[in-house]
């Protein structure tokens, strides 16, 4: 066979799920070290879905130092290093994200200098959100430091969704929408290189927590609302964005919850999006509020009332951790970067619990895991009503 | 990204309207400055300002074209600021319109002399323009209006270069990176100019260092590929045009680079190719014409390398001087010396500074005494062109004081030649000494014995062997005259095949006899083609000696025929030759002599198991002195028939492409036996190694 050939075959079995089996096929045509890149791309992609990171990353480094130019490995690479926690290089090469085939032109073309972690007192920074609501849950705390860092007067620009809850949660900043003019500004920094330009730690983390705060009027409001419901009340999301890349890999049916039924718990569904229309399985006590939540307001007030949040991959894990209120973390055997590897905890988000598939499309594990746990946790659970964050 | 797009009031005056436009633009809200711009347009057809802020979204997304239309219409309105005029000469300058950039950026600067941009704009138009002297002036003026531009000290530095001002432009970039560290540019032109001065290593780093800054600065990848390449390390040099062009795969000047590694990887048609896609890429570029006509050359296409030369040579660039020195040395090798003479005569008229051109010019001439040619050579030298053109004439004054008689002379320039020639490359002599060792081991008569009679059983292959400067070529022209055999030159074929079977390696013992058989076959696959329908073909790589076991082993039927020469004669003339490529062995006195006795020891112990049916030697001193006899003896051994045409060899007018090109075009060479004996007081360390007990 040659090499496109063989290239070709090992696609097609990666997109069997035969991640194995592409490998058995790659690997006598790579065992002297040295061999056709196309076929090393093909093997790296192999590796990636058994979850062999280091061996992940010594190919895409191998492919790296061969072709600097190629930006799309090096994101691939980024990605790698921030899963095994190498955050220098991890998030010095994660600046690549706006060279890749599909997001060239969504990369924001701001015409100011960025920032680079300098202090630069009397002058002022923009910091501005990108995609994801999750990422922008995850990250705004570290306005906080860049703030500290630069001595500027910080603007961050965030999505309208997330308007309300960081213009609360900050006060001290200047907060407008995303397309909204911001005031005049010297120089910017996207959300997500924040971590590049202050040289982000893994040991800082979680820094200051809670770093978002609910709405009090609608705490109220859910509180009245959610008063008669038994405990431990646990609030519930199966789903992510269908348009993520990798929401295949991370999302489930409410189906494959069913067995939680067997814990005992109440539980709320604050899954939006079209999979709020799932039916629930028969048994499990699920109380349906997607059609009355409005906003990410409404979801931080009920995740700081439930006594516990359990979610896929997506942003209401976020908003917890963010709140300082917990979360089990539904993790696909190769998550993604931001949950590291192997470990059940997660430096970001200290009361976070990471259920992971012990393997490939295991969901079935990670429920029955989560039901026993929550069995355990039942009864000793006295409900969460005073648990509002701390100023 | 949510489009989140505040309502336009209905009454929002232009200047307004303007006044926001640019603001969202500057926070890089492109929807929201276009739907802007787009209403002022609507109501106002052709406004300067909304025209002027559209060009410059439209070439932050690398739309070039529609960018300079929207800043020509720009610029037509009578109140348009001398910024617009800067910004379109810009980008006219990065779309290739140097003329209309250049109009554009001298309104700029007559309309705003303040205006340090527009002289920035100007001065780098007038530098790719080739008009270097003003660009000096108007980057100057902008590093009076501004002392901390490192973008402009970058600017300066490349026109400093450029005339000649090596360490202006030294300076210059040192001071860009002070004031901007990780700034790309400086350390790529850097790496530029440390390689011309021979400082490879600093100059590797920079290069590697500007591609960690910017992985996709083209520049940085050629300077680096040129610097490996210069350095002996051609895979290397292949590679990182490779690396540039896998993200810009119809970058010109990368494409034709690549032609001319592969050139030197004897990989010719992959290398006409490349240079054929650099011309489809950019039909107007000097050094793909200059690329292409060196790969036509070594496939032995003359009429069509002489066109890709004289293109090459009226387009404008840098090409222009190369390719005139390549014109003439394609008539030096197929003898035509008048027309030779011309056009080195005509590339000395063009550039009467070209280092290159003296160098293959003193090849083809013969010194005399008061030649002003020497003078003119010293005087160059003299004024420290760059490391590579000092090797070039220290090489052609030291063949020129031979020819003279000067030996004190010539010698000087000799060593000083070979002392920085050898310190650019890379060379173990006790590598070599364990290498040759090795053979010895592993050919033993045993193994000779055991597989000697299993490969490819073709009489085709004639291999003339010995070391460089040996009378190889004179073998082989005698050879090639004959009308039974073709001469191929120096195929590399055998060391590729030898890389290949592992013919350094003890598994050689284990070897098949199919796999003998094989890679015998895979020779023969390659010269059957070039032997033009004759029945024998010449291969004198003169390097194969090393390889006269493992030839025996795979083409059993094959002649091995191996040219000797006086030992202080050949080193001697290895010593004289600055080589185009290898030859590593050669740039100093005892390597040189060293690296000859282990080719004796070698070439001693082929004598003991080869057999004589198989294995000739002859002297070149005898083939001098009696050419018939040596002929006959030779083609004795080869059973062909006798053929006088075998003396006139001078007279064929073959391609001659190696370091022997003018000694075969007379009739034979006799001035060159004993001729150490008049330069004996020079070569003391060679003479000392060869006579080592």
């Amino acid at each position: 066979m040659n090499v496109a050939a063989l290239a070709e075959r090992a696609q097609a079995l990666l997109a069997a799920d035969e991640p194995e089996q592409a490998e058995a096929l790659l690997v006598p045509h790579l065992a002297s070290g040295s061999g056709p890149i196309p076929l090393w791309r093909a093997l790296a992609q192999a590796l990636r879905r058994q979850g062999r990171m280091q061996e992940v990353q010594q190919i895409q480094i191998m492919l790296v130092d061969m072709f600097p130019g190629d930006l799309t490995t090096r994101f691939d690479l980024a990605e790698t290093l921030l899963t095994l926690g190498a955050f220098d290089r991890g998030w010095r090469e994660y600046r690549h994200r706006y060279s890749l085939a599909h997001t060239t032109k969504i990369e924001r073309k701001v015409q100011r200098p960025r920032w680079e972690g300098e202090a630069i007192p009397g002058r002022t920074l923009l910091i501005h959100d990108e995609q994801g609501f999750g990422d922008t849950f995850q990250f705004i705390r570290l306005v906080h430091w860049a703030k500290e860092r630069s001595q500027a007067s910080v603007i961050i620009e965030v999505n309208p969704e997330s308007y309300g809850l960081i213009r609360r949660s900050f006060p001290g900043f200047e907060i407008v929408r995303q397309g909204e003019l911001p005031p005049i500004f010297d120089t910017h920094c996207e959300l997500m290189s924040l971590p590049m330009a202050l040289g982000l730690q893994l040991a800082q983390l979680p820094g200051r927590m809670p770093y978002l705060m609910a709405d009090p009027p609608r705490l109220e409001h859910w509180r009245a609302r959610l008063q008669l419901l038994a405990r431990p009340l646990v609030a519930l999301a199966w789903a992510g964005r269908p348009n993520h890349p990798n929401d295949a890999n991370r999302s489930i049916t409410l189906d494959t919850l069913a067995p939680l039924a067997a814990s005992g718990a109440q539980f709320v569904a604050v899954q939006k999006g079209p999979a709020a229309a799932q039916a629930a399985p028969m048994g499990l006590k699920l109380f349906p509020l997607s059609d009355e939540i409005e906003s990410f307001e409404d979801t931080a007030a009920i995740l700081c009332i439930a006594d516990l949040l359990i979610s896929v991959d997506s942003s209401p894990v976020h908003l917890a951790g963010a709140l300082g209120r917990p979360a089990w973390v539904m993790l696909p055997f190769v998550a993604e970067w931001r949950w590291l590897q192997s470990v059940d905890t997660t430096p970001w988000y200290p009361q976070h619990r990471l259920f992971r598939q012990p393997r490939r499309g295991d969901w079935a594990s990670v429920v029955a895991g989560m039901t026993e746990a929550l069995r355990a946790l039942g009864i000793q659970t006295s409900p969460a009503d005073s648990t509002s964050p701390q100023k | 990204m949510s489009n989140f797009a505040p309502p336009l009031e209905q009454n929002l005056s232009i200047p307004e309207a303007l006044a926001r436009a640019n603001a969202h633009w500057n926070a890089g809200q492109a929807d929201q400055a276009e739907m802007l711009c787009q209403r002022i347009l609507a109501v106002w057809p052709g406004h300067s300002d909304a025209s002027h802020l559209l060009g410059l979204m439209a070439h932050a997304y690398g739309n070039l074209d529609l960018a300079i239309t929207h800043l020509r219409q720009a610029c037509q309105s009578p109140r348009a600021p001398a910024l617009y005029a800067s910004n379109l000469a810009e980008m006219c300058r990065q779309n290739g319109l140097l003329a209309e950039g250049e109009a554009a950026g001298r309104r700029a600067v007559a309309q705003d002399p303040s205006l340090p941009g527009a002289w920035n704009n100007l001065g780098i138009i007038l530098q790719e323009s080739g008009k270097y002297e003003e660009s000096r002036r108007c980057l100057e003026r902008v590093l009076a209006l501004q002392p901390d531009n490192a973008e402009a000290y970058n600017n300066f530095g490349n026109t400093a270069k450029r005339l000649g001002r090596i360490a202006e432009a030294e300076r210059a970039w040192a001071r860009a990176l002070e004031l901007k560290p990780n700034y790309a540019e400086p350390h790529s032109n850097l790496a530029n100019l440390l390689s011309e001065q021979a400082e490879y290593v600093k100059a590797a780093q920079h290069a590697h260092r500007a591609i960690e800054l910017n992985p996709r600065l083209a520049d940085a990848y050629i300077n680096l590929s040129g610097i490996e390449s210069t350095r002996g390390n051609e895979a290397e040099a292949l590679h990182w045009l490779n690396a540039l062009l896998a993200f810009a795969p119809t970058h010109a000047t990368a494409l034709a680079s690549r032609a001319l590694a592969l050139k030197k990887l004897d990989r010719l048609e992959e290398a006409l190719d490349s240079a054929n896609s650099a011309l489809a890429a950019a039909p107007e570029n000097a050094e793909a014409h200059n690329a292409q006509g060196q790969v036509l050359q070594a496939l032995g296409r003359f009429d069509a390398a002489l066109a890709a030369y004289d293109r090459a040579a009226e387009l404008p660039g840098t090409a222009a001087e190369q390719a005139l020195v390549n014109r003439a040395v394609q008539f030096m090798e197929h003898g035509r010396q008048a027309e030779a003479e011309a056009a080195f005569a005509l590339a000395a008229i063009a550039f009467p500074r070209s280092a290159s051109a003296r160098f293959n010019h003193a090849d083809l001439k013969k010194f005399a005494s008061g030649d002003p040619e020497v003078a003119s050579m010293e005087a160059m030298l003299g004024a420290e062109p760059s490391h590579a053109d000092q090797i070039l004439l220290h090489f052609a004054l030291g063949k020129a004081y031979l020819d003279i008689g000067d030996s004190a002379r010539a010698f000087q320039h000799l060593n000083q030649g070979n002392a920085m020639k050898r310190s650019i490359i890379e060379y173990d002599p006790d590598a070599s000494t364990r290498w040759i060792q090795q053979i010895t081991e592993i050919y033993t008569p045993e193994l000779l014995e055991k597989l000697g009679n299993q490969g490819a059983r073709s009489p085709s292959p004639i291999f003339v062997v010995g070391m460089p400067r040996s009378g190889t070529t004179l073998l082989e022209q005698i050879l090639g005259s004959h009308p039974a055999i073709h001469s191929a030159g120096e195929l590399p074929d055998i060391q590729n095949i030898a890389a290949e079977y592992g013919a350094f390696s003890e598994s050689m013992v284990d070897s098949t006899p199919e796999r003998l058989r094989e890679a015998g076959q895979k020779y023969l696959h390659k010269i059957t083609p070039l032997a033009a329908g004759r029945p024998h073909i010449v291969d004198k790589m003169p390097l194969n000696f090393a390889l006269a076991g493992f030839i025996r082993l795979i083409l059993p039927a094959a002649r091995i025929i191996h040219s000797r020469r006086d030992a202080a004669d050949t080193c001697l003339s290895c010593y004289s030759k600055l080589f185009a490529s290898g030859q590593a062995f050669t740039y100093n006195q005892a390597e040189l002599a060293r690296f000859h006795r282990g080719y004796q020891n070698l070439m001693s112990h082929w004598r003991e198991i080869l057999p004589p049916s198989h294995f000739l030697e002859v002297g070149y001193e005898s083939v001098t002195e009696n050419p018939e006899a040596e002929a006959r003896r030779i083609l004795a051994f080869l059973e062909l028939e006798w053929d006088a045409s075998c003396l006139d060899f001078h007279k064929a007018g073959r391609a001659v492409k190696t370091a022997s090109v003018n000694q075969i075009r007379q009739p034979v060479y006799k001035t060159s036996a004993g001729r150490w004996k008049k330069h004996e007081q020079h070569l003391g360390p060679l003479l000392e190694a060869l006579n080592a007990p």
